[in-house]
């Protein structure tokens, strides 16, 4: 398909522009490596004192932190450094040029940056995820895997949509650098099972920004905690939210090149 | 849509108009409340009612001083602005409804603005423009193969864009916007920022380019040298209307009410006042201003009166002649 | 001493007006300064309801006003200034600073503060929301909170010092997100914010202590609590005032090798 031979084409520039750096590699696993310790000796620290959290056993919280560190390193690989790049090229006037190429500009917004060194990361949530089902010893089923792997594609589309609305926003306002921070801030309580916080913080961190599909949802997913309603419930949510921004970028163009609205 | 007859032109401008709405904000928290209640703006007309028309194959020059409407008028015929009022086709296509046949056949190349990615060889700048504009393997390495040499480019395709100078990225870029042989060709201050030696190369490689491609070029440039060079047509815009359209010799012609006269003598002594405006004198060479249709008359009493050892006429500068043109003064 | 003080004051006032400018971004600041220590106190008042209402020295209400207290110290007491550092070095325009006949720590400290102005008003509606939200239990000690007062400013001047001549490794090494990443992962643990330190394990405890990072945050927290004797309080503030001496020293020292670096290469 088209937009996996561009992604493909972005993904080579990315490689390119770090393979002179090979000190680069030893560095970043360094600090993956570091950032995964510090989750897991947060979470020794709580489970010296209890052997559940909510309803969560220790190994269902390490699973969370896998998928945590999993889907911060897709939305880390293409979906920050892309939607950074696209805020920049608006202030210096250079996406006209992405405007006067033959392709969808959303497409090639959304896959112009590329950070390979999150490959790390996204392999190291994998690893630990493996490693904490494997001592849950359940067997993961179909069915949790197919949820799990339906409710990872449905959260990164909503995730995506998210970042696509607030990066559109630099449309209209100039100064819109610091508002993808918003999401990272939030996310590390993505860390934590959500089904913990009091109800309006559930609430900001699931409706207003969608931390909580992000890693929560996909975690209870894989630990047979989802019913069939929850699953469509976010499927159907992905669509709407995908559509949402899609609409709310068309608004954006025309905003910039001065279409009467 | 996109078939254009050969007798059609290929930039078609009817009447374009293309008005700003912008908010006025002082400083200060006051102001910021007040811009709450009450937003005032003001309407700017970029570019207040032109029309032209482009044929194939023309290298044509678009003049006019900063703030003229001469890169509003680019963006909309390359889509990038919704006109306010009035029609442009380019190549048979509504530039604005950027459909993906338009995009395929132009190009926009910015002087301050690089579309080349910063960090990696220039060449791979140039695989992901041929993935994204879809060209065949072979048309790709043809051209590409054309444009290195035209441009001398060989030694420059491996090297990452920020050990370029500005020079050659500028011909690197250039290259990256052609090589999807584009049928019509934007160039928005194209040699800005470069030395002499470079604008000579790239002035002789656009040139080069439409006599080989047969590709339309509309270019805007603060130099005269480009136009000189490059355009026998001119087209100069001012305060969003057009001021001329037409051969550069003609622009000259028209919009000169004086010509030079340089008198050779031996010295400076003598006052030549009565002739004409003298300019200056330096070393015997006496620079005198005079009304077009006294030309004539003045040189023969010149002749005459004086020991001359040389004499020429000669056009006030083009830069002189544009400047009083944005002036509206003859010059 | 009064040119000092007025440099001070000459600084604060045109560091207000620039940070007025970074408002949204102070805000975004804010949002994660609140997010932290609210994570950490959901999480163990949900392990503190389990265990029947206490973990350790702490009932669910104390934890949480042990959370919102940190809040406060830590947003008192944190700095960006290795970020900004970095910054300066790589893009050259810290050669501004060291053609002035002052030290660029002054107007660091100053631009600090008047941020921490700006933002305090959102940060004390912060906290108490969170009050309302969770009721902590206080313990209010008078003399306690008196002491507090000398403990946040010196914890304040210690922690800057120490991220002030951790920002300047910028001068020696381009490798500075790593650096800072192990410094915070240390003060994440070290300084109280993921749990208070008395649930740590004790050698974790002990390395706290030896270093300055208790002393930065957890020392005033503790003391705004009243969980210290008057004797421990005297200790901690005689522990804070040497670490500040050292501070100090370290500063001096670093600065003067990081300068002649930096003028090694040209600036």
């Amino acid at each position: 398909m088209k937009i996996l031979r561009l992604l493909w084409v972005f993904f080579r520039i990315g490689v390119m522009g770090e393979l002179a750096y090979r000190l680069n590699f030893v560095v970043q696993l360094f600090q993956s490596l570091l950032e995964l310790a510090t989750a897991l000796a947060g979470l020794a620290v709580i489970f010296a004192y209890t052997d559940k959290l909510g309803s969560w056993r220790p190994d269902e919280v390490v699973a969370l932190v896998g998928v945590y560190f999993l889907v911060g390193g897709v939305i880390g690989l293409v979906i920050q450094p892309s939607m950074e790049r696209f805020i920049d090229s608006v202030r210096q006037g250079t996406l006209d040029y992405t405007l006067t190429k033959p392709e969808d500009a959303q497409l090639l917004v959304s896959i112009q940056g590329v950070e390979i060194w999150k490959l790390i990361d996204i392999a190291l949530g994998f690893g630990v995820l493996v490693v904490a089902l494997g001592r849950l010893g359940e067997r993961v089923g179909a069915w949790q895997a197919a949820a799990f792997a339906g409710m990872l594609l449905a959260g990164g589309a909503i995730v995506y949509s998210f970042w696509l609305i607030l990066a559109t926003c630099s449309f209209w306002f100039v100064r819109v650098e610091n508002i993808l921070i918003i999401f990272q801030s939030m996310y590390e309580a993505g860390r934590w099972p959500v089904s913990l916080y009091p109800g309006w913080l559930r609430f900001g961190l699931t409706f207003l920004v969608p931390v909580a599909f992000a890693t929560t949802v996909p975690a209870e997913a894989l630990t047979g905690r989802l019913n069939p309603q929850v699953v469509l419930g976010t499927v159907g949510l992905a669509a709407v939210m995908l559509v949402v921004s899609r609409l709310f970028w068309r608004a954006g163009i025309r905003h910039y090149s001065g279409a009467s609205a | 849509m996109g078939i254009s007859l050969p007798d059609s032109p290929i930039i078609h401008i009817h009447d374009l108009h293309k008005t700003y709405v912008v908010s006025e904000r002082e400083a200060g928290i006051r102001a910021a409340l007040q811009s709450l209640v009450h937003r005032r703006t003001e309407r700017i007309k970029a570019v207040d009612g032109i029309s032209f028309d482009l044929s194939g194959g023309e290298i044509v020059g678009f003049l006019g001083p900063n703030g003229a409407g001469k890169t509003t008028t680019l963006k909309m015929l390359s889509g990038l602005l919704h006109p306010t009022a009035g029609e442009v086709t380019v190549l048979g296509h509504v530039p604005w409804k950027r459909e993906k046949p338009f995009l395929r056949k132009i190009t926009l190349v910015m002087g301050q603005r690089n579309q080349l990615i910063w960090d990696i060889p220039v060449i791979d700048s140039f695989e992901l423009n041929r993935a994204v504009y879809r060209i065949q393997a072979s048309d790709y390495r043809r051209t590409l193969d054309e444009l290195t040499q035209l441009l001398e480019l060989g030694p420059l395709l491996r090297k990452p864009v920020r050990n370029l100078s500005l020079g050659e990225r500028m011909k690197c870029e250039i290259a990256a916007a052609l090589l999807h042989l584009p049928q019509v060709v934007f160039l928005d201050e194209p040699t800005i920022g470069l030395d002499v030696i470079m604008q000579r190369r790239i002035r002789g490689f656009i040139a080069e380019y439409n006599r080989r491609s047969g590709a339309t070029v509309l270019l805007t440039s603060h130099y005269m040298a480009d136009v000189e060079a490059l355009c026998r047509r001119v087209v100069v815009i001012h305060l969003g209307r057009l001021l001329f359209d037409g051969d550069l010799s003609a622009l000259v012609e028209r919009f000169t009410a004086h010509k030079t006269i340089v008198v050779q003598l031996g010295d400076c002594r003598d006052d030549l006042s009565s002739y004409g405006e003298v300019v200056s004198c330096e070393e015997g060479y006496v620079t005198l201003r005079v009304p077009k249709a006294e030309t004539a008359r003045v040189t023969e009493r010149l002749l005459a009166d004086l020991p001359v050892i040389d004499l020429t006429v000669e056009d006030p500068p083009i830069e002189e002649v544009i400047e009083r043109v944005f002036a509206q003064e003859a010059v | 001493m009064s040119a000092l003080l007025d440099l001070y004051v000459q600084h604060f006032k045109t560091s207000l007006a620039a940070m007025l400018q970074y408002r949204a971004s102070l805000v975004i600041w804010l949002i994660g300064h609140v997010l932290e220590p609210l994570i950490y106190l959901v999480v163990w008042s949900v392990v503190s309801n389990t265990r029947g209402g206490r973990v350790g020295g702490y009932t669910t209400g104390e934890f949480a006003a042990y959370f919102i207290v940190l809040m406060l110290v830590n947003h008192i007491t944190y700095t960006w200034i290795m970020y900004e550092y970095e910054y300066r070095i790589r893009h050259g325009s810290l050669s501004f600073d060291l053609l002035r006949p002052v030290h660029p720590i002054h107007s660091d400290i100053a631009d600090n503060v008047s941020s921490k102005l700006i933002s305090l008003p959102g940060m004390l509606l912060a906290a108490v929301l969170l009050a309302l939200l969770f009721r902590p239990t206080f313990h209010v000690v008078l003399w306690a909170v008196v002491a507090a007062i000398p403990a946040l400013f010196l914890a304040f001047l210690l922690r800057f010092l120490v991220e002030w001549t951790l920002a300047l490794a910028a001068f020696w090494t381009t490798r500075v997100s790593a650096i800072n990443q192990m410094y915070f992962v240390a003060l994440l643990f070290l300084s109280g914010q993921v749990a208070p330190l008395s649930l740590l394990p004790s050698p974790i405890q002990a390395v706290a202590t030896a270093l300055p990072f208790r002393w930065m945050v957890s020392f005033p927290v503790e003391l705004l609590l009243g969980r210290l004797t008057p004797a421990k309080a005297m200790a901690g503030l005689a522990a804070q005032a040497v670490w500040v001496v050292l501070g100090l020293g370290l500063v001096k020292i670093v600065w003067r090798a990081g300068v002649r670096a930096y003028s090694a290469v040209g600036g």
